[in-house]
């Protein structure tokens, strides 16, 4: 395409789409900014700052790291959202309390593990108050532990949920469904404060850095979320597109009435739609605390809204799409920071989202394909 | 052509125990609303039955009655002596009945293969000989076997969707109007390779607003009024009938 055909191109494209004009010179703002600030000079136009400021590579490439970090877990809690939506046809707000009771949970049989053997009395070592904290080269197998224990415990978590709320309601339509999750979401979030109490607790600190580059390195317990996330979703990609179960999940997604003609058999994948997905908003919220260090028994609400946000980027009840929206999300929330001081960060992963709305109604991946 | 097709009321009906699909004095419907009023039929071995009638008339809702998908409210269906009534669509495929919805009928994520694969989920492995078979009964879909489902189109997607209800090896195949929004060229094609599975074995019973290309292919048929039997009979006679040309068949 020669230059002329590109302008007028560009020409017709601002013309009829306006936002993606305004959209592009934003983006072209922030490019030219971040690289002005790298060089490390200021441009000031009448004495006001233009473009530039000082940032080092190093502290980018480690915004870049935190951004995926977080983005990998809150779109392996994603996973399950955007799956429950597609299959069990409802959004479903207790998804991230789900979370915190998969955190809790980890880092209960984590901790007592931890201190397996010790002289203590079993309630300083099921309580998080005594300052305990766990990193994954110097204690590994409290950490594995915790990891296996937040799957299984959530999935059981979740089942029992199905069959006390869920099940009861199944044909029931999605506003009561979801307006039974919001009472499911309290239930589960209060009864975790009455065990645990309201308070933040510190239960996990890195105890080894590598530096990979100079001015970036990494933590022990960030490369373990960052392995135990990759593979996870490497694994649920397998499982949907190798095995039959997968199959029949996508297949279930795509039009449910025809599955149950066809002869899968649709309880059977509803339930483990909801052990595949509790298993995995479960491991996402522990290692969200591997990654932050802190636990607090709102933390997995105070974080669905980002999950939400994640899934419907992603194009809600595409499971790709959860993916990948987690860690655009993940990345916008932390490179937000190069511009906006640390409180709104938060407001431009949401403006990301309306954008991403706006130029794609359906989300990245949305109606592609739906599993 | 003054051949006069039989009134349903003088005919007598077969012992049940004696066809493969025999339906009797059934009641049926969606929720509170009746649609079939002690509908009688039946499909004998590898026979090949069409439905026909006036918009409304309940033809759909008789196949979806077969397969377990309206609510039962009186009457009895047996299939291969079972009586399957009151049976959930995924016990009466076991029994050897496969359904061809009319709308949506393939999984369009899925791949053709995948969409093949689904049909035979009942069993512990993938049938390939079966699907070899669906391939080389329609040589498009192994083509196509990689792609969506939803990129196929119309005839493809309906062949496709047989094929799946083919998997199993059914001894009945419902199809709900095979010939639904396809081109003028593709429909003759359609009701060819209706007659290929009819061939080999496979009892057909079939929904068709295409009456009389379908009546002139089919064994036996029958005509549906507001949810009763009105006429059954060969399909030739059905045709030679003149209450019926002019009733239902367009004159």
């Amino acid at each position: 395409m020669g230059i002329a055909e590109s302008v007028s191109e560009g020409r017709r494209l601002a013309v009829e789409r306006p936002g993606v004009g305004v959209l592009a010179v934003v983006l072209l703002y922030l490019v030219v900014d971040l690289l002005v600030k790298l060089s490390g000079t200021t441009v000031l136009a009448y004495g006001i700052p233009l473009v530039g400021g000082s940032l080092s590579t190093g502290s980018l490439l480690s915004m870049l790291l935190d951004g995926l970090l977080v983005g990998l877990a809150v779109g392996l809690a994603g996973i399950g959202l955007s799956m429950t939506y597609s299959i069990l046809d409802f959004a479903n707000f207790a998804h991230g309390d789900t979370v915190t009771a998969g955190a809790f949970l980890g880092w209960v049989a984590a901790s007592l593990t931890a201190t397996a053997g010790a002289d203590a009395a079993l309630s300083e070592r099921f309580l998080f108050d005594a300052g305990r904290q766990l990193g994954a080269a110097s204690a590994l197998l409290p950490i594995l532990v915790g990891l296996v224990a937040a799957a299984v415990g959530t999935v059981g978590v979740v089942l029992l949920i199905d069959r006390l709320t869920y099940r009861p309601m199944r044909g029931a339509d999605n506003i009561s469904l979801l307006i039974a999750s919001i009472g499911v979401a309290l239930a589960l979030r209060y009864l975790i404060a009455f065990v645990f109490g309201t308070q933040t607790s510190g239960v996990a600190s890195s105890s080894v850095r590598f530096q990979i580059l100079p001015g970036l390195a990494v933590t022990d317990n960030e490369l373990a979320l960052l392995f135990v996330s990759a593979s996870l979703m490497v694994g649920v990609h397998l499982l949907l597109q190798r095995t039959k179960l997968g199959k029949a999940m996508r297949a279930m997604a795509d039009n449910e009435d025809l599955a149950r003609v066809t002869g899968i058999p649709t309880e059977r994948v509803v339930r483990f739609t909801w052990i595949l997905g509790g298993a995995l908003a479960g491991v996402g919220g522990y290692l969200l605390v591997l990654e932050s260090g802190t636990i607090s028994f709102n933390f997995g609400w105070i974080r669905l809204l980002l999950i939400f946000a994640a899934v419907i980027v992603g194009g809600i009840g595409s499971i790709y799409g959860a993916m990948a929206g987690g860690v655009l999300i993940g990345l916008v929330d932390s490179l937000a920071l190069i511009w906006l001081p640390s409180g709104l960060t938060r407001a431009a992963a949401f403006a990301v989202l309306i954008v991403v709305l706006l130029l794609r109604p359906s989300g990245i991946f949305g109606g592609v394909s739906t599993a | 052509m003054s051949q006069q097709a039989s009134r349903s009321t003088a005919v007598t009906l077969p012992d049940p125990a004696e066809s493969l699909l025999a339906v009797r004095d059934l009641d049926a419907g969606y929720g509170d609303l009746q649609v079939l009023d002690g509908v009688d039929m039946d499909v004998g071995d590898g026979e090949y039955v069409v439905i026909v009638g006036p918009n409304g008339a309940g033809k759909s809702t008789v196949m979806k009655s077969v397969f377990g998908l309206t609510t039962y409210m009186g009457g009895s269906v047996t299939f291969d002596g079972r009586e399957i009534s009151k049976r959930r669509p995924d016990e009466i495929i076991h029994e050897g009945i496969g359904y061809v919805p009319q709308n949506e009928n393939v999984f369009g994520s899925l791949s053709v293969r995948e969409n093949l694969e689904m049909g035979a989920y009942i069993l512990d492995d993938v049938p390939e000989a079966q699907i070899e078979a669906v391939y080389d009964r329609f040589p498009i879909l192994e083509e196509r076997s990689t792609q969506t489902a939803g990129t196929l189109s119309g005839g493809q997607q309906q062949m496709l969707a047989m094929g799946r209800a083919l998997m199993l090896d059914p001894d009945l195949l419902l199809l709900d109007e095979p010939s639904a929004g396809l081109a003028p060229d593709l429909v003759e094609e359609m009701f060819d390779r209706i007659d290929g599975i009819n061939e080999d074995g496979t009892a057909v019973m079939m929904v068709e607003q295409n009456a009389k290309e379908a009546l002139r292919r089919c064994d036996r048929g029958y005509v549906l009024v507001q949810g009763r039997n009105r006429y059954q009979d060969t399909g030739e006679t059905l045709l030679a009938d003149q209450d019926v040309r002019q009733e239902f068949l367009g004159g």
